[in-house]
């Protein structure tokens, strides 16, 4: 497994705070490892919290016509990518 | 038990269903409603789990043992509000009388530029939702939905009024409630229904009718984040061409306080199953959940 960059951690840190995940910690997130359904589970739900976390913490609205939006939410290392690009 | 209602392939074939809409369409409502009689006797022959649901769930709402007639009216019920989707698909609302009661409540809300979450249930018509746009205005509305449940139907009402994939957000997605919290930001209405389970993971276990079963967190918990007010809708079908529009202020915010965030999930949802309750009782034949909603048949295996 390839170690997370300070900033994925960063990230990870923000999906487990926002998330309230108690069984994973952000170390724990592999950044290449899809975070929906068979990776870490999560669900759509949890992308609405994820994504108004992400604004309150980084000022990035994710928009839902963003053809991308899959994409992004598809690793840590995209996610990561998509905010150092936007922020 | 997410499975319970997925498993449930809807019956019936492309075909058929055109002839019904060619005849709906060209022979009208009255001529169109002479086909419930063999659909619903079709579905009584041979539905015996949706008729086993049916009894269970009758005996309970009626108070009193359900008989044969009871499976066929509530059958009969169901097919009856199916065959009214296609006129309100094809924009004939003249067909209906309509019993609104508080038409103004979510018309109020709205002249306020607020979104809100209009909460309903698979008891009676959701549909009926877009005939009540027209008496009044048109409702900025955008329904949650799995399309894969009934693509069929879909694909026949798409057919009938192009506009209506416009009017729906996929559930399944990473991005449906992102799209979602978009309608209501906008101050538009979402449209969910709080009675199927979606997801085996988001549950909680609430009091229907006496007895304990599962509902999905998913709605209240869609409120909390969304910080929006919730009102409930069901519109309720009565027989002939009445219908009866009931709608709710539910509640302005869902808070689920740090902590007692299950417990708090739990007393939301169990409110939300009351007023099903509540209305399933007043209309007990508009249960359109066939299928076994206690999961008594996985508890026993």
């Amino acid at each position: 497994m390839e170690s997370a960059s300070p900033t994925e951690l960063e990230v990870a840190q923000l999906i487990v705070e926002t998330l309230n995940l108690e069984d994973v910690t952000a170390e724990e997130i592999e950044s290449e490892a899809p975070l929906f359904r068979d990776g870490l589970g999560l669900d759509s739900i949890d992308a609405l919290e994820l994504s108004l976390g992400i604004k309150q913490k980084y000022g990035i609205q994710l928009k839902a016509d963003d053809e991308n939006l899959t994409e992004i939410f598809s690793s840590l290392s995209k996610l990561t990518q998509y905010i150092v690009d936007n922020r | 038990m997410s499975k319970r209602w997925q498993g449930q392939v809807e019956r019936g074939t492309t075909g058929a269903l055109h002839l019904i809409l060619w005849i709906a369409l060209n022979l009208g409502r009255f001529m169109a409603r002479l086909i419930l009689y063999p659909i619903t006797l079709y579905f009584l022959i041979t539905g015996s789990a949706q008729r086993r649901a049916s009894t269970d769930y009758l005996n309970l709402t009626l108070e009193r043992p359900a008989n044969l007639l009871d499976n066929a009216k509530h059958i009969h019920t169901f097919s009856a509000t199916i065959l009214d989707r296609v006129f309100l698909m094809a924009d004939r609302y003249d067909y209906f009388d309509l019993e609104i009661h508080n038409h103004k409540l979510i018309a109020e809300h709205l002249d306020a530029n607020r979104g809100c979450i209009l909460l309903g249930s698979h008891l009676g018509s959701f549909e009926i939702l877009r005939a009540t746009a027209i008496v009044k205005r048109e409702l900025p509305l955008k329904i949650l939905m799995y399309p894969q449940h009934n693509e069929m139907m879909m694909q026949v009402f798409s057919e009938l009024n192009p506009s209506l994939s416009d009017s729906i957000i996929e559930l399944g997605r990473p991005d449906t409630l992102i799209k979602a919290q978009e309608v209501v930001d906008q101050g538009g209405i979402l449209g969910l229904l709080g009675d199927r389970v979606m997801d085996a993971n988001k549950t909680v276990q609430c009091q229907f009718l006496g007895r304990e079963t599962t509902f999905p967190q998913g709605p209240m918990l869609l409120a909390s984040i969304m910080k929006c007010p919730v009102f409930l809708f069901f519109g309720l079908y009565l027989g002939g061409n009445r219908y009866q529009i009931r709608m709710e202020h539910f509640t302005d915010r869902v808070e689920l306080e740090r902590g007692r965030r299950e417990e708090m999930l739990q007393i939301w949802t169990q409110r939300y199953a009351d007023r099903l309750e509540f209305y399933a009782r007043h209309a007990p034949y508009n249960w359109f959940n066939f299928y076994d909603f206690w999961g008594r048949d996985d508890a026993s295996e």
